[in-house]
């Protein structure tokens, strides 16, 4: 524990930003957040050190942001609040299965975040259903060398995309709502729902290979 | 085992985003395990998932949220960490795809001339509409009247219908209005594992009665 502060240095450590994030989000309460090479640091220490204060500077950047992730899937904010909880006790106990070479943070607190939310609805549905936990694939071999290319790459293509295939896409990610229920609550007919997500995905499919 | 046929990138992106339902996903599952070209734009849709998680706006935590979280970080001592001691699953002697460990794997049951089938029970989701189908060469696949999209992963033996040979490794996606009549190829038993999706999506009570109706 203690070695842990004294290598990361003073209390402000993990939350002094030095890179600026490529889309600002609100007004200046909100500090810039660390870059992802430092999320990556952050993690790898606490998977080898139990490093708390690497852990609670993750905290404060992802889990409001899993706070907004969960609600837009229809949770309520207390509900929400603990699947913030629940995923960030996973990051802390599977933080050394952590690869770096396989995924960027984001991405892979995204995917706890989830597999959670899985979790949450089928216990839901069924309280006896045991928990989700998906073994680890093997990397494929394109794998191996490439996350912050990835990332990049993913970045860029996501902005090639209207305001409105990106609202489309999101709005698959982040609920468990059926094309149906998405076309009520856009407004538009279900079969527009459908024809747009499609090309949303083959836009965005076109663009992640002009990337390569 | 390389494939030649693959989840539709939609699917690939459902699975990712964790919306696809438990049956179809262990059939994708089974298909990632061998396929390296799917499994490389798994990884990618994933990242389109951090990357929207790291765009999103945040929204303020209750203020002992961090503290409640380390509280419960002190309260369990070291973990042991999870063992997956879980065999791998086989039927016939055949081995079944590790996307299945944990499965409850059912009997043969007679489902038709030369058509055996078994119920495979899902632990996390037992809602799940997930069979084993084994036919004898020469024979149709049946036709179960799906409604939504019939995914079907081969695990050993060989079909064929209008879009090709399937072969162990191999995943075909049908949507409903997909006719096809898959044809058992000579000389060994096919087996596949097959999941239809439609009747067991996330829906509300109201949503699943009313499901059969509108065929949504």
């Amino acid at each position: 524990m203690h070695e842990a502060h004294n290598h990361i240095g003073e209390k402000p450590g993990w939350s002094v930003a030095t890179h600026r994030r490529l889309s600002v989000v609100n007004s200046e309460e909100i500090p810039p957040a660390p870059a992802a090479a430092e999320f990556v640091e952050m993690l790898l220490s606490v998977a080898t050190r139990k490093d708390r204060q690497a852990f609670a500077a993750l905290f404060r950047h992802f889990g409001p942001r899993l706070k907004t992730f969960f609600m837009r899937g229809a949770m309520s904010a207390g509900l929400a609040e603990d699947l913030v909880q629940e995923t960030m006790l996973t990051v802390w106990r599977k933080a050394s299965y952590f690869d770096p070479a396989r995924a960027g943070v984001a991405t892979w607190i995204f995917t706890i975040a989830r597999n959670r939310r899985i979790d949450h609805l089928r216990r839901q549905r069924d309280p006896a259903s045991l928990p989700f936990d998906p073994p680890e694939m093997p990397p494929s071999q394109e794998e191996v060398f490439v996350v912050a290319e990835r990332d990049t790459r993913i970045r860029s293509a996501l902005a090639g995309l209207s305001e409105e295939q990106q609202t489309i896409l999101r709005m698959a990610y982040f609920s468990e709502k059926s094309q149906s229920e998405i076309a009520e609550e856009l407004g538009i007919p279900l079969g527009t729902v459908k024809s747009r997500t499609r090309l949303a995905m083959n836009r965005l499919r076109t663009l992640l290979e002009d990337e390569k | 085992m390389s494939s030649n046929h693959h989840a539709k990138d939609e699917t690939l992106m459902r699975f990712a985003a964790g919306t696809l339902a438990a049956g179809p996903s262990l059939v994708v599952e089974a298909h990632l395990a061998g396929c390296s070209t799917c499994r490389a734009r798994i990884a990618e849709y994933e990242a389109v998932g951090g990357s929207f998680l790291e765009d999103i706006e945040p929204t303020q935590l209750s203020e002992t949220a961090l503290a409640d979280t380390l509280a419960m970080i002190d309260q369990e001592d070291e973990m042991p960490a999870p063992v997956s001691a879980q065999k791998p699953v086989e039927i016939d002697g055949i081995r079944l795809p590790d996307a299945l460990r944990g499965c409850d794997i059912g009997r043969w049951r007679w489902a038709g001339p030369g058509v055996r089938m078994s119920r495979v029970g899902v632990p996390h989701d037992p809602e799940a509409n997930l069979i084993l189908l084994k036919v004898g060469p020469g024979r149709a696949l049946p036709d179960h009247g799906h409604v939504g999209t019939e995914f079907t992963y081969i695990v050993s033996g060989s079909y064929t219908d209008r879009f090709g040979q399937f072969r162990p490794g191999d995943l075909a996606e049908m949507d409903e209005d997909v006719e096809h009549q898959p044809i058992v190829d000579q000389g060994a038993d096919c087996i596949c594992l097959a999941a239809m999706e439609g009747r067991m999506r996330f829906n509300s009570v109201i949503g699943r009665m009313l499901q059969p109706i509108f065929g949504i």
